[in-house]
């Protein structure tokens, strides 16, 4: 059931600080001295955010959680995408979701608090496809086995929650960053990541969380999924209103090239192509409210699909119109599209939504 | 298919659409409409005499004028469910084009004596805008009409005239004034189809069937009050015709039955679970959900006040897009099963009609503003360039 209401007053004021915030600190040159420290170091506006609520935004109250559903924060998250923020806002909500309904709510309250407060990064740490994290039991004890290769906003966690598979269930379990091999790098668009690896880390058995049918995974993967596409979307609409811009300011042939019937048209598709991905990023964010996991995946699989073709459009149409200025590192344009290059090569194919799309017929 | 509305209201109302076309659709059209075979005057005529005598005929028109006050959302659901069943989509030239026209700027007369006949299907219209020589360029237009005592005398050609063979009336765009800006001196008349001077010439197309006419106007007469509001502003009157129904032209209903469709035909043709149709299949079910998607997002604008304009564009660009793709889609299941001529004796079904559908809906991004004009107005009006 979708209502489509217009954000709220609170998205907008959520939305309007966030593209403030992002004015006053992510100027380009700002942005490139962030990205000239270690990966390893904590990002610099971490904990600016997390005053401003932006992490306990999505959370029930009962959990220290602000209480808002994921329809009033998706205009925060397009503008943290569009401003090309290094911190791991999505990371870390996907994780703080999943714990949300995996703890019983007074250990989700305390597990959580140091994270919502910003005092520390906690994130999900899963295995490649087909490479799973495994868990065994020794006495009272759980020994983990594996790696993940990829955790985004690993690079500064203190705390990794390893999604492993305790004979063939999935179980969480907490792995302080000291226990685990982390290697830091960067990801193509500067945010920084980790591989991680858990052989030989371990936890007590009563300290494993148990997902019982992945309910708590499930439902944090779409949340993240979603938050990732809200990014998409604001990168879209940035990629579009950069690109509009440049073809009024851009003269050839005596005129400004948007003058041109090719380059009108593919505006015009562009323009499409941006109300398309931000009316399925509200369908899939109206979708997360439902308990229905079925309904949820499927329309975020739905969304999921559509918001990665279109960015795929939108960005090879932003570079070509902005001819050979589109293909350097001086213009916002093309850190925005490494930015959803990131995006949308992460979360799982397009065959692999498409397929889940069907399955949840 | 999923349904996105789908709250308690939603359901009952969808309940209620699908009671009244079990127990009134004739048999006969249902099956012609669910294979895609052409439609007869009689089909249209039948389904309109049913519509109106349960006052849902004109399901956007207010309430005074006989519509059934729904809303923009009950519309929506009225259109899918009406798909759905295979109802046969009525023709829109008096119901969406010039009875909203005439109820906005028409004369009371004029409201009068032609809104009932609108309503009941007793009148057929037809619409009288293109010629030879104006297309996309709409405002080039170049049938005249002629100040004379009483009325005018209207002489020129009009063509693409759909169901025309049809119609007892066409409201025609007709140049009153050439002598100031070509937008400025157009005006807008009914003409009476059994008028002297009136002839038709059917169009054949490369489906075969004669949908469309050019229509032959010699010195025809039209009394004053068959002029639509004021002379010389027709140009205003039809750029608001195309704002009517402007919600709709998305075709979400047409695009989710023709995917039903061709689902159908997939599995018909033993390649229900071959993988590149099937993510074809699921792809084309993802792109309407997006149409479906903006249609509700700017329609709750429009509710919260936003004016929405020429954006609306975009549904008919995309609707379009979709709805022949799918067709394209149809062809390349049926293979060589959409070949045989659909009256031969060797047809093989349900593929008869794949092959007529995909050269009839060749049209879609052709007529309305083809969707190049639909990219200029979006580029212009919306963008800016």
């Amino acid at each position: 059931m979708i209502h489509f209401d217009l954000p709220s007053d609170v998205a907008l004021l959520l939305r309007d600080t966030a593209e403030r915030f992002v004015a006053e600190n992510y100027a380009l040159p700002q942005r490139a001295e962030m990205l000239a420290a270690a990966p390893e170091e904590a990002p610099r506006l971490w904990s600016a955010m997390a005053e401003l609520g932006w992490l306990a935004a999505p959370l029930q109250e009962a959990v220290g959680g602000l209480g808002l559903t994921p329809v009033h924060i998706v205009p925060l998250l397009e503008a943290l995408g569009a401003g090309l923020v290094l911190e791991p806002v999505v990371p870390a909500m996907r994780c703080a979701a999943t714990l949300a309904r995996a703890l019983p709510e007074n250990e989700a309250a305390t597990a959580l608090e140091p994270v919502l407060s910003g005092e520390r990064i906690e994130v999900l740490a899963e295995g490649a496809e087909g490479a799973p994290i495994t868990a065994t039991r020794d006495g009272d004890r759980v020994m983990l086995l594996g790696t993940a290769p990829l955790v985004p906003g690993g690079a500064a966690a203190a705390a990794f929650w390893a999604v492993a598979e305790l004979g063939g269930a999935p179980i969480l379990i907490r792995v302080a960053a000291e226990a685990a091999s982390v290697a830091a790098f960067r990801l193509l668009d500067g945010q920084a990541a980790a591989r991680v690896c858990f052989d030989g880390a371990s936890c007590a058995v009563s300290e494993a969380v148990p997902d019982c049918a992945g309910a708590a995974l499930d439902f944090g993967t779409d949340m993240g999924l979603v938050g990732a596409l809200a990014e998409c979307s604001g990168l879209i609409d940035a990629l579009y209103r950069a690109t509009l811009d440049y073809v009024k300011l851009r003269e050839q042939f005596g005129r400004p090239i948007g003058r041109f019937q090719a380059v009108q048209h593919r505006m015009a598709d562009m323009f499409i192509a941006r109300e398309e991905a931000r009316s399925m990023l509200h369908l899939a964010a109206e979708a997360l409210e439902s308990e229905d996991a079925g309904f949820r995946a499927r329309l975020v699989s739905a969304a999921r699909v559509k918001i990665a073709d279109n960015a795929r459009r939108a960005l090879r149409d932003a570079v070509q119109l902005h001819g050979g200025m589109g293909v350097t590192d001086e213009l916002a344009v093309g850190h925005m599209v490494k930015r959803l290059l990131v995006l949308t090569q992460l979360g799982g194919s397009r065959g692999a939504h498409l397929k889940r799309f069907r399955d949840t017929a | 298919m999923t349904d996105l509305l789908t709250g308690p209201e939603d359901m009952a109302f969808r309940e209620e659409i699908r009671a009244f076309v079990a127990a009134n659709l004739h048999p006969e059209t249902r099956a012609k409409v669910a294979r895609g075979a052409p439609l007869a005057r009689e089909d249209f005529a039948r389904w309109q005499r049913s519509l109106f005598e349960r006052g849902w005929v004109a399901p956007a028109w207010p309430v005074e004028h006989g519509g059934p006050g729904w809303t923009a959302r009950q519309r929506l659901i009225a259109d899918e469910e009406m798909f759905r069943l295979h109802t046969p989509p009525l023709p829109g030239f008096g119901l969406k084009m010039i009875g909203p026209i005439l109820m906005r700027f028409g004369s009371e007369a004029q409201q009068k004596r032609f809104l009932s006949g609108i309503l009941s299907g007793d009148d057929w219209w037809c619409q009288g805008f293109s010629e030879p020589g104006a297309g996309s360029d709409l405002a080039s237009l170049r049938t005249r009409a002629v100040r004379v005592a009483g009325g005018w005398r209207i002489s020129g050609s009009k063509t693409w005239t759909t169901y025309a063979q049809y119609a007892n009336w066409i409201f025609c765009l007709v140049r009153t004034d050439p002598e100031v800006k070509r937008q400025e001196g157009i005006s807008m008349m009914l003409v009476d189809m059994t008028s002297e001077g009136v002839s038709r010439r059917p169009i054949r197309l490369m489906d075969g069937t004669e949908e469309v006419n050019e229509i032959f106007l010699d010195d025809v007469f039209v009394p004053d009050d068959l002029v639509v509001a004021e002379i010389n502003k027709g140009w205003t009157y039809a750029k608001a015709l195309l704002e009517n129904e402007r919600f709709g032209i998305g075709g979400i209903g047409r695009s989710k039955h023709l995917l039903q469709r061709v689902r159908e035909m997939a599995v018909a043709a033993g390649r229900g679970a071959d993988p590149e149709i099937v993510a074809a299949l699921a792809g084309y079910e993802i792109d309407i959900m997006a149409i479906e998607a903006t249609t509700l997002r700017l329609l709750s604008a429009a509710e919260a006040g936003v004016r929405i304009g020429a954006e609306t564009s975009l549904l008919k660009i995309r609707g379009t897009e979709i709805q022949q793709g799918l067709t394209e889609l149809m062809m390349d299941i049926a293979g060589p099963a959409a070949l045989p001529e659909r009256e031969s004796a060797c047809v093989e079904e349900p593929f008869e009609n794949a092959a007529y559908q995909f050269l009839n809906w060749r049209k879609l991004s052709i007529y309305g503003g083809s969707n190049e004009i639909q990219r200029g107005i979006l580029a212009g009006q919306v963008l800016g360039l």
